[in-house]
């Protein structure tokens, strides 16, 4: 009886191959799911597919002549930017404030902390449906309060004016979205190395500078992380929006996503939405790739 | 109370069931349409039926019952209102054949006719229609079922938003006296924009905060209430000749301005009222006038309060206390109705049109607009001479008489090529001259904003359909 020998898979297969051949699905998957969506928007983006056009031929680039001359998209990009730059800032001092204060052993932490992520659980859809209900009008408690604080019934139209609509979608996502900072800060107190804070102790820096000199920079490529993911969830920010405002007055509080949603979901304006997607896509890339290489993360 | 209402439905009730035994007798288009329909026993029509009530009335009642009489089932495919429009153009651009009976929204008839979604129904009606019906339906509603001289569809829903006010209010002689000796005439349901305002003011300083001069809807269909308002002003949407937008002219800007200004007038808070919160201040007596749709008569009398779908209406405070009036300026919005065609993408064509000629006929339809179920309203000259509608409470003869001059009176949709586009870019423009912009900004975007449209749309292609449109005479009226 001959003796049993072993059979491998890449038996017979130039193993230079071989390695290919065992990557390839997956590339071949990623591929289709990652990058034919966005050549296909691409093309889309150069043809004329609407709801109601009878043809879909090539435009050339008249879709993206049409978003330089759209005022409702760049006020889109305004409003976006507007909650962004107002609301990342705030996320992350919270964030860092409530981390500072969780770092020790304090009685009950563990509770507190646990209650303090109960926000980011929760569907951005569902938060900005309560935060509605929090500031109706009638039956809101947060009106309510206001009320009794000032002696009378207070009628304040939170979604319905300009002034107040962008507090209102700032203050719920702040609510939801800084336990996040908060968990993350957190994480990376907890690592800073206790003896570097000792020796700056010893050198009679103060708690500003040894926060400045020693503590930043041990935390900082975590916390450029959280402002990343952050600032890009806020570029995108749609649900909140429009359970709170649906964009409104108006379009006052029209995010690009929710601008977009409507141009391709409601009015089905297909390649228009091609183009704008393709801008943004190129536009982020820009930032993202420039805030990686700021920040130093990305080595 | 109650004992009296439930005696006069019955009464209604016996009056229907006979008036049905006697329509039997003679042929009508409902029973044409249901004797044909039998060589299709077996068929399933899917429906795009307007989520909530609107589908309920098909779910429960329509359905089933064409189902016992043909053997024909209905399902109903349940779409939001503001899916209605861009669902069912989807579903015929797939060609999926999804929808066999479609509900379009009269302005929506040019889209879908140009890209031929909907079946021409001349041939059916010439084959299975009764044409004498056809004469019964009010003129302006008649409008809605035709393009480019093609029938497309047949009317079931006739809107005509109305003024609802509190007749014990409006009634009270020291009111009366109060108001003549404060303005000069006499208080009565307003005429006049600028009336409006007067007497809606002077309820609310009278008797605030429990009753306020009036409440009007200002989240949701504003398109509808402002272009009402800016036609009465007499305003236009285009200049014929060029097509450039009019919404930012004078009469536009006054009408916007005082929209804003009455609403000073009204509960704190009624900025982010829809549908639902005028409806419920109505009925619980916390707003003494109030412009809708005409489904709201039926519930502020309190009628089919049993009915567990209208559970959600708030118990009516003030039966026989509501009057009807056409609103300010005496030209109502025919706002949006429905009609009923036979999609081109359909298998079973000569099935859904015999589906749709017994909805829209005499005899059916008169029962579906006295439901306060399915928010159909009347629509033929019978519904609104109906004995039997006439009797359903004391007030309805007005109510129908109100409709009917309404119907007569009432200023159609604007209904040109993507109406909708020009529509959601009205409503942002009215809500946000309602959350503080001033209103001759907001009214200058929208100019530019539908210009684009129009340019996108095609100039020519839309100065003809709107050509085609202001002839109508429900478009300007004089």
């Amino acid at each position: 009886m001959a003796a049993p020998t072993n059979v491998h898979a890449g038996d017979g297969i130039d193993p230079g191959v071989f390695k290919y051949l065992l990557v390839a699905p997956a590339v071949v998957i990623l591929l289709a799911l990652g990058i034919f969506p966005l050549l296909y928007a691409v093309v889309v983006s150069f043809q004329k597919i609407s709801l109601s056009s009878q043809v879909t031929d090539f435009q050339g680039l008249l879709n993206y002549i049409r978003i330089l001359h759209d005022q409702r998209f760049w006020g889109a990009v305004l409003h976006t930017t507007i909650i962004t730059v107002v609301a990342l800032p705030i996320q992350l001092g919270l964030g860092l404030l409530l981390a500072f204060h969780f770092l020790d052993d304090r009685p009950l932490k563990r509770i507190f902390v646990a209650l303090l992520i109960i926000p980011t659980v929760i569907s951005p859809l569902v938060a900005g449906s309560m935060w509605r209900l929090m500031l109706d009008d009638r039956y809101g408690p947060i009106n309510q309060m206001v009320g009794w604080v000032m002696g009378e019934r207070m009628s304040i139209l939170w979604t319905i004016q300009v002034g107040l609509a962008y507090p209102a979608i700032v203050i719920c996502d702040v609510w939801q979205w800084t336990p996040f900072m908060f968990i993350i800060l957190l994480a990376a107190l907890s690592n800073v190395d206790q003896q570097q804070l000792d020796a700056a102790a010893i050198d009679g820096a103060g708690r500003w500078q040894s926060f400045r000199n020693v503590i930043l920079p041990a935390i900082w490529p975590v916390m450029a992380i959280a402002l990343l993911i952050r600032a890009l969830d806020l570029v995108r920010l749609f649900d909140v929006v429009w359970q709170l405002t649906r964009g409104g007055p108006g379009s006052a509080t029209e995010t690009i996503s929710i601008y977009a949603y409507i141009r391709g979901f409601q009015e089905f304006d297909t390649s228009y939405v091609g183009a704008i997607v393709v801008v943004l896509i190129i536009v982020l890339s820009v930032l993202l790739v420039t805030a990686l290489k700021r920040m130093e993360i990305a080595r | 109370m109650r004992a009296k209402m439930m005696l006069s439905m019955l009464g209604a009730a016996a009056l229907m069931h006979a008036g049905g035994l006697a329509a039997s007798a003679e042929e009508n288009a409902a029973t044409k349409a249901v004797e044909a329909a039998k060589a299709y026993s077996g068929v399933t029509l899917n429906t795009a039926e307007e989520a909530g009530l609107l589908a309920m009335l098909g779910i429960n009642i329509n359905g089933p019952e064409w189902e016992k009489l043909t053997g024909i089932k209905v399902h109903v495919n349940e779409i939001p209102f503001e899916e209605l429009f861009t669902k069912q153009m989807l579903e015929h651009k797939a060609a999926s054949g999804a929808y066999d009976v479609m509900l379009v929204g009269p302005s929506w008839v040019a889209d879908f006719a140009r890209a031929g979604a909907l079946e021409p129904l001349d041939a059916y009606i010439d084959k299975y229609g009764v044409k004498a019906e056809f004469d019964d339906i009010a003129p302006a509603f008649k409008d809605w079922m035709t393009y480019d001289g093609k029938t497309y569809g047949l009317v079931v829903d006739g809107d005509v938003h109305l003024l609802y006010y509190r007749k014990d209010i409006f009634e009270d002689p020291t009111n009366m006296a109060e108001f003549k000796a404060k303005y000069g005439y006499d208080l009565g349901p307003p005429q006049t924009w600028k009336a409006f305002g007067e007497v809606c003011q002077f309820i609310t300083d009278k008797m605030a905060p429990k009753t306020y001069g009036a409440g009007l809807i200002n989240t949701g269909y504003m398109h509808f209430f402002f272009s009402e308002r800016l036609r009465t002003y007499g305003g236009k949407f285009f200049d014929a000749d060029t097509m450039k937008a009019t919404v930012n002219g004078p009469e536009a800007v006054q009408a916007l301005t005082d929209m804003v200004d009455q609403l000073k007038c009204q509960p704190p808070g009624v900025q982010t009222w829809g549908f639902g919160e005028s409806l419920s201040a109505l009925n619980s007596g916390e707003i003494a006038m109030t412009i809708t749709w005409p489904p709201v008569a039926r519930w502020a009398q309190g009628i089919n309060a049993d009915e567990q779908a209208l559970s959600w209406v708030p118990e009516s405070q003030v039966i026989d206390k509501i009057g009807y009036a056409l609103p300010p300026g005496g030209h109502p919005e025919l706002a949006s109705g429905f009609i009923v065609s036979v999609s081109s993408d359909s298998k079973n064509k000569d099935a859904a049109y015999l589906y749709i000629q017994w909805l829209h006929s005499k005899q059916e339809s008169l029962k579906n607009v006295m439901r306060p179920l399915g928010l159909r309203d009347p629509f033929r000259i019978s519904h609104y001479e109906s004995p039997e509608f006439q009797n359903l409470w004391p007030g309805a003869k007005a109510y129908l008489a109100t409709l009917k001059t309404g119907g007569e009176q009432g200023y159609a949709d604007l209904a040109i090529l993507e109406t909708y586009k020009y529509w959601d870019s009205m409503a942002r423009a009215v809500t946000s001259a309602i959350g503080g912009k001033d209103p001759k900004t907001a009214l200058d975007e929208l100019a530019t904003e539908w210009d684009s449209i129009t340019a996108q749309v095609g100039l020519d292609e839309q100065k003809a359909a709107y050509a085609a449109w202001a002839a109508k005479p429900s478009a300007y009226r004089q």
